[in-house]
């Protein structure tokens, strides 16, 4: 009997941290935080426990579960970095459901978040091309004509590289995202010079379009018609400082090279 | 007429291409996107030609991508934010910025303040856009709730 309750326990201590790692992963990639409290409670609920509380930021999970004998589990998540993979958020959202529902057992889901989480992203090229092409489209989107939309393309590599960089170095500082805009700034003023493209505003704001927290903004207006507000605010206020920081990293360099 | 076509394609492109970068790879989510961009897009040009300023045609153009995108998640479940982000980020003033930002560094306040407002202006009909269609979307989805329950009693 004592044995069986034990099973039990590691059974429902599993599925807590698959709950949690389910979680942790929606929040990183770029998943609203009520989406992220709705997850871990179903998920715990479909377990087998009684009550789930979760609490949620924009870096940290916690939650609280009540297991049928009256004992309670606790569990926290602090997230360091966020980016925005929302093919990820996508899978375990349908990793979810299919759990829930009780498609797949729970071996099963906690191996497929595993894989999820360990998930090659795409190969680097791939990447560059997604940027080359978001800065010309938007250049010219946005009014530039079509030499400018190659220059845009060409300095949209360099902010590429920049980034990636960074990401390298580990430096996602407001600081860095400043520098890389500037050294973007400045391949495009090279690029004016040299005869490719014409206007230098239309060019830099195809790439300014990839910088600026679009996908940020939209969170926390997600946040906040959900009732999330100090998630929303917080998101709110990163997303502004990203902004600034980008606009500073393009101004320094108008103001040194006109 | 042609700069529209060109500039409501251009917009769709980027919307697709923002998709596979955020790593979407469901093909019924990217077709979906790219035609909501482009159908978001035609509202704000739609608007323009209409006669109705640049703030409406922004308020039309997010309320469009973001109804859009309610529906579309529901149908083809998948989180609404997969869908309406990358299709709302080619609409976010970030040429404003770049305007605003210059006329800064040039001294002139004037015309930074007037860029700066528009900017303000256009990221706000935008959010109220998302607001009101999220909001429908929560009250439906209450309101159908409600009365299941009410018929299971």
């Amino acid at each position: 009997m004592e044995e069986q309750v034990n099973v039990q326990k590691t059974q429902l201590s599993i599925g807590l941290s698959s709950a949690m790692n389910a979680g942790e992963l929606l929040l990183t990639y770029g998943a609203e935080v009520s989406r992220v409290e709705d997850t871990v409670q179903r998920i715990g609920r479909a377990c087998g426990f009684d009550r789930v509380d979760v609490f949620t930021i924009t870096s940290y999970i916690a939650a609280t579960a009540f297991l049928p004998d009256g004992t309670t589990m606790t569990e926290s998540r602090r997230i360091k970095a966020r980016v925005t993979g929302l093919g990820k958020v996508e899978e375990v959202n349908a990793l979810s459901r299919h759990f829930c529902h009780g498609e797949i057992s729970m071996e099963e889901f906690r191996d497929e978040l595993r894989r999820v989480r360990l998930e090659k992203t795409a190969p680097w090229w791939l990447d560059l091309l997604m940027y080359m092409v978001i800065s010309f489209s938007l250049s010219i989107f946005l009014g530039g004509t079509f030499p400018d939309g190659i220059a845009s393309a060409l300095s949209g590599m360099v902010l590429y590289g920049m980034i990636c960089m960074s990401a390298h170095l580990q430096m996602n500082s407001l600081i860095q995202t400043s520098i890389c805009s500037a050294v973007t700034a400045i391949a495009v003023l090279l690029l004016v010079r040299l005869g490719i493209g014409v206007h230098p505003d239309k060019i830099m704001i195809g790439n300014i379009m990839l910088v600026i927290p679009g996908m940020q903004l939209t969170n926390s207006l997600r946040d906040m018609i959900n009732g999330d507000t100090v998630s929303g605010v917080l998101n709110l206020s990163e997303a502004i400082l990203k902004a600034v920081s980008v606009a500073l990293g393009f101004a320094i360099v108008l103001l040194a090279g006109g | 007429m042609q700069a529209d076509i060109i500039q409501t394609l251009m917009g769709a492109i980027s919307s697709l291409a923002f998709a596979i970068l955020f790593g979407v790879r469901n093909r019924k989510a990217l077709i979906s996107i790219v035609v909501g961009s482009a159908i978001g897009w035609a509202a704000y040009i739609v608007c323009q030609h209409a006669g109705y300023g640049k703030t409406f045609g922004m308020l039309a153009s997010g309320l469009t991508i973001a109804a859009w995108s309610e529906i579309l998640a529901r149908i083809i479940k998948t989180p609404v934010v997969v869908m309406l982000g990358p299709m709302l980020i080619p609409e976010f003033p970030g040429g404003g910025l770049y305007y605003a930002m210059y006329s800064l560094i040039e001294g002139d306040t004037a015309h930074f303040g007037e860029t700066l407002k528009l900017v303000l202006a256009e990221a706000g009909a935008i959010a109220l856009g998302i607001i009101i269609a999220a909001y429908v979307a929560g009250f439906l989805t209450n309101l159908r709730k409600a009365y299941a329950r009410k018929k299971h009693r």
